[in-house]
This record gives C-alpha cells, sequence and structure tokens, in this order.
C-alpha cells in the first residue's frame, strides 16, 4: 500500500468532498434504492402471507423448530457488532486512523440490529401476540417468565439499540448544525431540528467528548453481553453441542469477526459511490484487514476448541451432531466455513504482498457467507440431530423463508442508501486533514 | 445590562492567554465561552467546567438495577411458576435482566446529562452566538458597559486578531 506525499488537503475541500454526497440524486442511485426497494417489499409481503395462512408455509418442522429465521436473528445480531464495538474500542484506545471509518460502522450497527431484532418477531408465527413478552401481567394475571432466554434477549437487544442509536446520533450534532447553516427547505428544518441548537461553543464540545467517552465504555459492555446472550439461548439448553461454556466468548469473537468482514465490505461501496477514496484510505483498509486477520485465527481456535472438546468427550449423543456436520450430510457446508472463514482471510491477508482493497473486500465478503454457514452449522444440526435417533429430522427452508433472508439483505442496503443522503458519512467535525493518497497500483 | 464582546483568535496559545488574562482581570468561568467548530484543547485549568457525567451514569445504572431487580422479583412473587424446585426469585438467573438494565440506566442518564451539561435543552440564554468560522477560535466574553475597553485591550494584547461587539 502506498505511501502519502506530504500535501495537505485543504479544510474547504475536506467539506465539500464530504458533503457532496448529500446533493441531488443520480439515476444510479435511485435504481439502487428501486431495486433495494422492491427485493424488500416482497419480504415484507411474505412475511405477510406468513401471518396470513401460518407459520406452517416456513421450512420449520419438528425437530427441526429453529431455521433460516434463527440462522438471520443471530447472524444479523453478530453484523451489528462492527459498529458501535470497533468504534468503541478504537475511540477508547484513542486510535487516530479510526475517524473516518466510525460512522459507516456505527450506522451498521443500528441498521444490523433494527433488522436482527425484526426475526423473533418473525419467528414468532403468531406476531400478534408479541406483547407477551413485555412485562405487565395479562389477563390471567400472568407475568413474562424473566427466566426465560427469550426476554433476555428482548431487554439486551432493547438496551444495545438505544445505546447505538444514541452513539450514533451524539457525534453527528456538529454535522448536523453545520448543515443546518448551509442547507435551506425541509433539509434546513430537519438538520435543526436534529442538531438541537448546537452552537459549538466549549460547554457543548467538553460535554460531547466526555458523554462519547464514557457512551463508548457502556456501549462495549453491552455490546459484548448481547451476543452472550444470544449465545445463552443455545447453551442454556442441554442439547447436544450446544450446552457449552466457551458458547458466550465463541459467539462475541464470531460476531466481531463478521462485524469487520461487514464493514470492510460498506466501506469499499462507500468509497467508490461516493467518490470518497481521498478519505477512507488503503491504511484504514490495511488496519482493519489485520484485525480481520487477527480474528480468523481467533475463530479457528474457537472452532477447534469447541470441536476437539466433542470429539475428544467421545458422548455419544454429542458424536452424532459432530459427525453429520463434519462428515455427514452437512460437511460440504462446514468445510466450505473453514475455508471461507480461515483459508481465504489467511492466504488473502496474511501473505503481506497480497493485500489490498480488493483482496480484503473479497476476503470479507468470503468471511460473511462463512459466518452465516456458520451459525446455520450450529444451529440446524443440533435440532435435527436430537438424541432420541426416532425423532431426527431435516431441514429444507421454503421459498417464504429465502424470499425473507433475501429481503433482509435488501433493507440493509436500503437503509444504507437513505442515510447515505441525509448524513455526511465521515465526521466532518472529527476529521483532521490529512495528506491525500494516490491510486492504489 | 451586559456587553457581549467577540475576539477572533487563530490558534489555542493567544486564545490561551487572553482567558488567562481576563480571568486574572475578575471575569468568571460564566463570563467566557469559546466557539470553535472543532473541539478545542486548552491547557489544564484555563477553562475547566466541572462535569457530573461520571457520576450522573453510575446513579442512573444503580437506579436502573434497584427498579429492574425490584420489579422482577416483585413479578416472579406475583405470580410464582413452577421453577422445578429451583428458587423463585434467584439472581442468577435474573441477573441479566438487571445488568441490562442497569446498562441501560447508564446509557441514558449519561445522555440527559450531555443535553443538561451542554446547556442544549435547558432554556437558552439571550446571549449572541459569533459567526463561527473554519479552523477559527472566538471568544465570546460578557463584560459591563464599563468593562469594554478593557476586554478589548486585553484580547488583542493576547494576540486577537481582531475584536467585534455582538
Amino acid at each position: 500500500m502506498a505511501a502519502a506525499p506530504e500535501v495537505i488537503i485543504p479544510y474547504h475541500e475536506v467539506r465539500d468532498d464530504l458533503w457532496r454526497p448529500l446533493g441531488p440524486a443520480s439515476n444510479r442511485y435511485w435504481i439502487a434504492l428501486s431495486i433495494a426497494f422492491a427485493v424488500a417489499a416482497w419480504g415484507i409481503l411474505c412475511w405477510g402471507y406468513q401471518i396470513y395462512a401460518g407459520i406452517g408455509v416456513a421450512g420449520i418442522r419438528r425437530p427441526v423448530f429453529w431455521g433460516f429465521y434463527l440462522v438471520n436473528f443471530v447472524f444479523w445480531i453478530g453484523i451489528s457488532h462492527a459498529g458501535t464495538l470497533i468504534s468503541a474500542i478504537l475511540r477508547l484506545t484513542d486510535a487516530g486512523w479510526r475517524k473516518p471509518v466510525t460512522r459507516v460502522a456505527e450506522a451498521i450497527t443500528v441498521f444490523a440490529l433494527m433488522i436482527g431484532g425484526m426475526f423473533p418477531l418473525i419467528h414468532l408465527g403468531r406476531v400478534w401476540v408479541f406483547y407477551w413478552l413485555i412485562p405487565y401481567p395479562n389477563s390471567r394475571l400472568l407475568w413474562p417468565n424473566f427466566r426465560s432466554p427469550l426476554i433476555w434477549d428482548l431487554t439486551a437487544i432493547v438496551t444495545y439499540l438505544s445505546g447505538s442509536v444514541i452513539y450514533l446520533y451524539l457525534p453527528l450534532i456538529p454535522d448536523l448544525a453545520q448543515l443546518a447553516e448551509e442547507t435551506s427547505g425541509w433539509r434546513k428544518r430537519l438538520y435543526s431540528a436534529l442538531s438541537l441548537g448546537w452552537t459549538g461553543s466549549d460547554r457543548e464540545w467538553h460535554s460531547l467528548e466526555f458523554a462519547m467517552k464514557l457512551m463508548a465504555g457502556l456501549i462495549l459492555a453491552v455490546a459484548v453481553s448481547v451476543h452472550t446472550v444470544v449465545a445463552w439461548d443455545f447453551s442454556m439448553s442441554v442439547a447436544p453441542t450446544w450446552h457449552s461454556t466457551i458458547f458466550g466468548p465463541y459467539f462475541v469473537t464470531g460476531a466481531i469477526f463478521s462485524g469487520i468482514a461487514a464493514l470492510i465490505l460498506v466501506m469499499t461501496v462507500v468509497r467508490r459511490a461516493l467518490h470518497l477514496e481521498k478519505y477512507l484510505l488503503s491504511k484504514h483498509f490495511n488496519n482493519l484487514s489485520k484485525l480481520l486477520l487477527l480474528l480468523s485465527v481467533a475463530w479457528l481456535y474457537f472452532t477447534a476448541a469447541e470441536n476437539l472438546t466433542i470429539w475428544y468427550g467421545n458422548d455419544p449423543k454429542e458424536m452424532q451432531v459432530f459427525g453429520v456436520r463434519t462428515r455427514g450430510g452437512y460437511a460440504p457446508f462446514f468445510w466450505f466455513m473453514v475455508f471461507c472463514n480461515f483459508v481465504v482471510p489467511f492466504v488473502l491477508l496474511g501473505i503481506r504482498r497480497l493485500r489490498s482493497i480488493t483482496t480484503a473486500t473479497i476476503a470479507s465478503a468470503c468471511v460473511l457467507v462463512g459466518m452465516w454457514l456458520e451459525r446455520f452449522l450450529i444451529i440446524i444440526p443440533t435440532l435435527a440431530t436430537p438424541r432420541l435417533a426416532a425423532a431426527w429430522g431435516h431441514y429444507a427452508p421454503t421459498w417464504v423463508e429465502i424470499s425473507i433472508t433475501c429481503a433482509t439483505f435488501s433493507a440493509m442496503v436500503m437503509m444504507y442508501l437513505i442515510f447515505s443522503k441525509l448524513f455526511p458519512m465521515i465526521s466532518i467535525w472529527e476529521f483532521e486533514p490529512h495528506p491525500p493518497e494516490p491510486e492504489e497500483e | 445590562m451586559s456587553v457581549y464582546l467577540s475576539g477572533d483568535f487563530a490558534s489555542v496559545e493567544p486564545a490561551t492567554r487572553a482567558i488567562r488574562d481576563l480571568k486574572s482581570r475578575g471575569y468568571g468561568l460564566g463570563d467566557l465561552v469559546v466557539f470553535s467548530d472543532e473541539p478545542i484543547i486548552f491547557p489544564p485549568g484555563v477553562l475547566r467546567r466541572p462535569s457530573h457525567m461520571s457520576l450522573t451514569a453510575v446513579l442512573g445504572a444503580i437506579t436502573m438495577f434497584l427498579l429492574a431487580s425490584g420489579f422482577v422479583y416483585f413479578a416472579q412473587h406475583n405470580y410464582p411458576l413452577i421453577t422445578g424446585g429451583m428458587p423463585i426469585f434467584s439472581f442468577w438467573a435474573s441477573g441479566i435482566i438487571s445488568y441490562e438494565f442497569t446498562m441501560f440506566g447508564a446509557i441514558v442518564s449519561t445522555f440527559g446529562c450531555f443535553l443538561w451539561e451542554s446547556g442544549l435543552v435547558r432554556k437558552r440564554e439571550e446571549a449572541p452566538v459569533p459567526h463561527i468560522q473554519p479552523e477559527r477560535i472566538h471568544l465570546r466574553v460578557r463584560c459591563r458597559p464599563e468593562q469594554t475597553d478593557e476586554a478589548n485591550h486585553l484580547m488583542l494584547r493576547a494576540g486577537a486578531s481582531g475584536v467585534t461587539r455582538l
């Protein structure tokens, strides 16, 4: 990755470059938004059909009562660790290079959580009884069971989502105040309302910086707890290969791993689509690639530790699941997951000569595929191979589940497209003018 | 009747000198406000404004912890579920709920304290705000009409490129 010459980008140019994406949308933008909207709308229609016809239109059957919906739930909650966690860690450690990266990451967190949080509702089937989870005594004076991991999920996700929205919003305020001064019409009204009358006084800056530091610490603790709680959804049941003490850290590591992959992928798209090549530099991709590589190794370690103890323990019921996962019907998925999550990142990012923005993007795409498969392989084989051999079953997703899954990815794209037209993707006030970097060779 | 002056500075050093000089002449922290388009780091003690944000976050966390734990305890005893011999209320099982609400309390109180301490939600003072130029530091000084010349002189002597009456 090339060295930078000693020329500083002037402040007004930085501001112009970062505000330019907020201008009138191009035809390509509208086409992308329309496609994303159409697929997301199709997913909502499919969900409507499922509500009308019943959960039977999904492929979940006894004994596999958790299918694509729960796989997607765990996957999206994992992706949500991209922003807040990475941004918070880098903010707490005062890593200067984080500045152009944080908002891209924080937005991923909020959108991924919104999408992930929908899946328990979709999976519920009878979504209109969702309010039973809300803690108040129902018609039979029955309170929710606070021992249930479902309630744990609800509280964890609500806390994480509220914290992430605040964490995204706080550093937006000074930018919104600047935008309110420069824009007119509905944009001016929107930015003025959201900037809360920010004037740029030292009292405001002091409070903002202090709040951001405090929020970074708090959100870090919440982010870790959220994916640990998601892991406990599984490990609290005495099902083969689920009842594991390392599921919490295993899931958290996987979540950060997939989160960084999502961040690199989104950064590549944002960089190219919004022409931010001068700001999202190869050094940012290089640093994130190293983090991805580190987490790839950590993921392999946890996967090996988890599977080795199952194999060494040789419990017949666990070995059945282990067998179908590594040698049976799910083996191609398992080994493809290892290829995507370890072999590809290790080769493309571990060999310095090969490390570039392009290879980081390829490795990230592979990691996302691999991590989705990991969630699938944790959930489905265990449920399809219960302790009683007579109860073994099979799971195949239906078109409804596949449509809703595709719709969630489109919804992510759609929300990101809308966000990028309303708010600057890089925090202007946090951005320090830096030497421009020549295009990668 | 107060008068507001705005000194325009190119860097932190002259602004720091101006603040020190003004403070030595009896101007309080409430009279001096710095405006900029990015956070300015002054030397320690120059423009130190005390913050109760950490304390508020801790108090918010404790409050929500007590409320959540108390609520779960009440709910579990209000309609005791069959627990198979396990205690009706156990911190092991309700610990997650208590923890998440504790963090929720800390997050919400931090945000609330930010809004309060930054002055964004309080009734706004009528004081005028200087127009912020990029990469410039504006020091607003509140003084009595007879102090105008003195404040003007102190800021120019410290290195202000200009002083305007707001």
